[in-house]
């Protein structure tokens, strides 16, 4: 983080010109699924021990239920559920990831938090359009590291994309 | 709010725009023109003499608009500055002497003729029209105030850390429970308990002092009606008069502002369907001028609002047919007259074939029904033909702390809002009947709906041979929840669950305990939905729960 300045005028044109353009490389906190997953560091607040999990009734499958986070209601996304892989069981080793989007807080249950590492710009292709299918436009590239493949997620897409699917399973609910 | 408070707020308001004006003054003393500031202050004056005006100070009102006259001029420079700063500043304290004339005797209604011609002749060239005003040296320190205005957000602030402070409190008289047993020195378990029940007063006055602190009359809301009452009964030709009672019951600001939307919908649709035109209601033996009633009382922890007319009623056999042709009820099934009239809160419902361009698009009652819910209140309606029809609102004092039920079902523990509950039963297994493949338990001498919390939430059902009953009232409606046990009365803090995975059907909100666990709390009108539409084997009505907005 220590290495990003806003610019004085806090405006997202002003930061879009500083950054958005060409990221010399992406910072990111990595988790595991079975595949290696990463989202930028500045949308991570912090990352917490798996307990204490409400279950919330009649919500999507993928919604772990809520945690209190300091007196805060927190939901909690299975990405396991959400992302459509296997779903794996909690373990001693799972967290939750608590991230930032716009003006959400939302916790991404994980199997494991691997690493905080920086991946140069150079080293990130975007995501080979064969594995690519409509709804998974989330997936904004995948960064080779050392024989590694990590694939970066958008959480701003992935959490839209969740309101839209809710709105229509919510038309046959009750 | 009586007229004293009036006066009150209207001095506390021109006391702020007089010393915006005399700051305003000074500036353009010190550094000459300047359009911004003359801008500023044509706004203060404009409301002030807006508010005069309202008051009924004619002469004041009249006086400050030649102010206002003057500096539009200085700021379109067709007036110079200089020659009528003087006279600018002079007009300043007059309005200070004014304002303190109504401090003294608010009926005193201070004549500024001369004072408005003097500027008047100034304008018009002629120098020198005025008298320099001579000002009691202590009027330059404006009226004492003994309100003052605070950001909504800061008492929010305010009631949430009073909010984290019951929980710390429920928590540690837990703890206390449990040290009981375990203590051997006695006295000290005793000086804890005595201290602990101090600290629960202080607490208690605490918030109900916080919560006092947020509360406005709701003439608030009902001052909002009169203008829409006359305009729309006048465009429909009915004489409609609206009285208001108990309109200085005070009522949290949250749920003052939530209130609006509903009454206005109620009102609109008692005058759009209620009242009749002044010749049909002659014909009936009534006065030809219709009332409404909007009235507020307080009974122990909760607000009762009712807006009651002397129209027609409601006609129940259109209800009923409107019902059959939406699809909300089959034409035989048997009805009392409570079920027919809750038909009205359902979505679109309406019982007019074409709309109407004022009411009758079938919106709005469901929108009330589902706002008073929100706000974890009940909506009662009442109607008889030809005398009229009754809404009966029923609200919390507070939006944020609530008394709730605490029960616990298929291993979960869940919130119920004490306002929705009558009483709770320990019932057995065998005491329940099916009818109709639904359930029901007999209760003083009528059948109750059940509907078991485990199954309405999908959770697994632990086999118990003795359970309980959560039996909700509305109106003269039984309604009962099957829990497998009571967990206690406690005060919770509602906090809103994230909408970001869509809402979830039957749960109002969340509430942290005092160990740290999250609770959720039950949005009781998803189950009076769940019990009716088992009630009427029909589709279930779109009301409440699930909001798609």
């Amino acid at each position: 983080m220590s290495d990003i300045r806003l610019p004085a005028s806090g405006l997202a044109e002003d930061i879009l010109v500083n950054y958005g353009e060409k990221p010399r490389e992406f910072h990111l906190v990595t988790f595991n699924l079975g595949e290696e997953y990463g989202v930028p560091i500045n949308q991570v607040q912090e990352i917490v021990r798996v307990g204490g999990i409400t279950m919330v009734p009649n919500s999507p499958s993928y919604m772990e239920g809520v945690i209190n986070l300091r007196g805060r209601v927190l939901p909690v996304l299975n990405l396991r559920k959400r992302l459509r892989i296997s779903s794996g069981k909690i373990s001693k080793a799972s967290r939750i990831v608590v991230t930032e989007v716009g003006s959400k807080v939302i916790g991404l249950l994980v199997d494991a938090v691997s690493h905080v590492i920086k991946v140069p710009a150079g080293f990130v292709e975007s995501a080979p359009e064969e594995v690519l299918e409509v709804d998974t436009d989330y997936i904004t590239g995948v960064g080779k590291l050392n024989g590694r493949l990590i694939i970066l997620l958008d959480l701003e897409k992935l959490l839209r994309r969740e309101k839209i699917e809710v709105k229509e399973a919510e038309t046959d609910s009750p | 709010m009586e007229y004293s408070d009036l006066i009150r707020d209207f001095l506390d308001d021109a006391d702020g725009h007089i010393k915006a004006f005399d700051s305003s003054l000074m500036s353009l003393e010190k550094n000459g023109l300047n359009k911004d500031i003359i801008m500023g202050v044509l706004g203060s004056l404009h409301t002030l003499k807006g508010n005069a005006g309202m008051m009924g100070y004619e002469s004041l009102k009249n006086y400050i608009h030649q102010v206002e006259e003057i500096l539009k001029q200085i700021g379109e420079e067709t007036l110079e500055l200089d020659p009528v700063l003087d006279m600018l500043l002079n007009s300043s304290n007059v309005l200070r002497n004014s304002l303190q004339a109504i401090g003294n005797d608010p009926s005193a209604n201070p004549d500024l003729t001369e004072e408005t011609l003097g500027i008047q002749m100034q304008l018009e060239g002629a120098a020198g029209g005025c008298g320099k005003q001579v000002v009691d040296i202590s009027t330059y320190l404006g009226a004492r105030t003994k309100t003052i205005k605070v950001d909504f957000k800061r008492l929010d602030d305010l009631l949430n850390l009073v909010g984290e402070l019951v929980i710390f409190k429920t928590r540690l008289n837990q703890i206390e429970t449990q040290l009981r047993g375990e203590l051997t020195n006695k006295s000290l378990g005793r000086e804890l308990n005595a201290g602990l029940e101090l600290m629960g007063k202080t607490i208690g006055g605490l918030q109900e002092g916080i919560m006092r602190a947020r509360m406005l009359p709701v003439s608030h809301v009902f001052g909002k009606f009169p203008r829409m009452v006359r305009d729309l009964s006048k465009s429909q030709g009915k004489e409609i008069q609206l009285f208001f009672e108990g309109e200085d019951t005070e009522l949290d600001k949250t749920v003052i502002d939530e209130l609006e939307e509903p009454l206005l919908h109620i009102i609109r649709n008692a005058i759009d369907h209620g009242i009749e035109v002044p010749k049909d209601r002659v014909m009936k033996g009534k006065d030809h001028k219709g009332s409404i009633v909007l009235s507020a009382a307080q009974e122990s922890n909760f607000v009762i609002i009712r807006v009651k007319d002397d129209g027609k009623g409601i006609n129940f056999d259109e209800v009923r047919e409107a019902g059959v042709r939406k699809g909300l009820i089959q034409p035989d099934d048997p009805f009392d007259k409570d079920s027919i009239l809750s038909l009205i809160f359902a979505a679109g419902f309406t019982t007019k074939e074409e709309a109407s361009d004022i009411s009758g698009r079938g919106i709005g009652l469901d929108v009330v029904s589902r706002n008073i819910s929100k706000l974890n209140g009940q909506v009662i309606v009442d109607s008889s033909p030809q005398k009229g029809t009754t809404f009966t609102i029923k609200l919390p004092l507070s939006l944020a702390i609530i008394p709730a039920l605490m029960a616990e079902a298929g291993g979960e523990v869940y919130a119920i809002p004490m306002s929705a509950v009558d009483e709770s039963i320990k019932v057995r297994e065998e005491d329940i009947h099916v009818i109709n493949n639904r359930e029901v338990i007999q209760f003083r001498e009528k059948v109750m709906p059940v509907v078991r919390l485990d199954d309405f939430f999908g959770l697994d059902r632990k086999k118990r041979r003795r359970f309980y009953l959560i039996v909700l009232g509305k109106a003269d409606k039984r309604l009962a929840i099957a829990v497998d046990r009571l967990r206690g009365q406690q005060e919770i803090v509602i906090k809103p669950l994230d909408d970001t995975f869509g809402k979830s059907y039957g749960i109002a909100g969340a509430s942290i305990l005092g160990d740290g666990r999250i609770v959720l709390i039950i949005d009781v009108m998803s189950f009076w939905n769940k019990g009716q539409a088992l009630g009427h084997r029909g589709p279930g009505t779109a009301t409440g729960g699930v909001d798609n907005v």
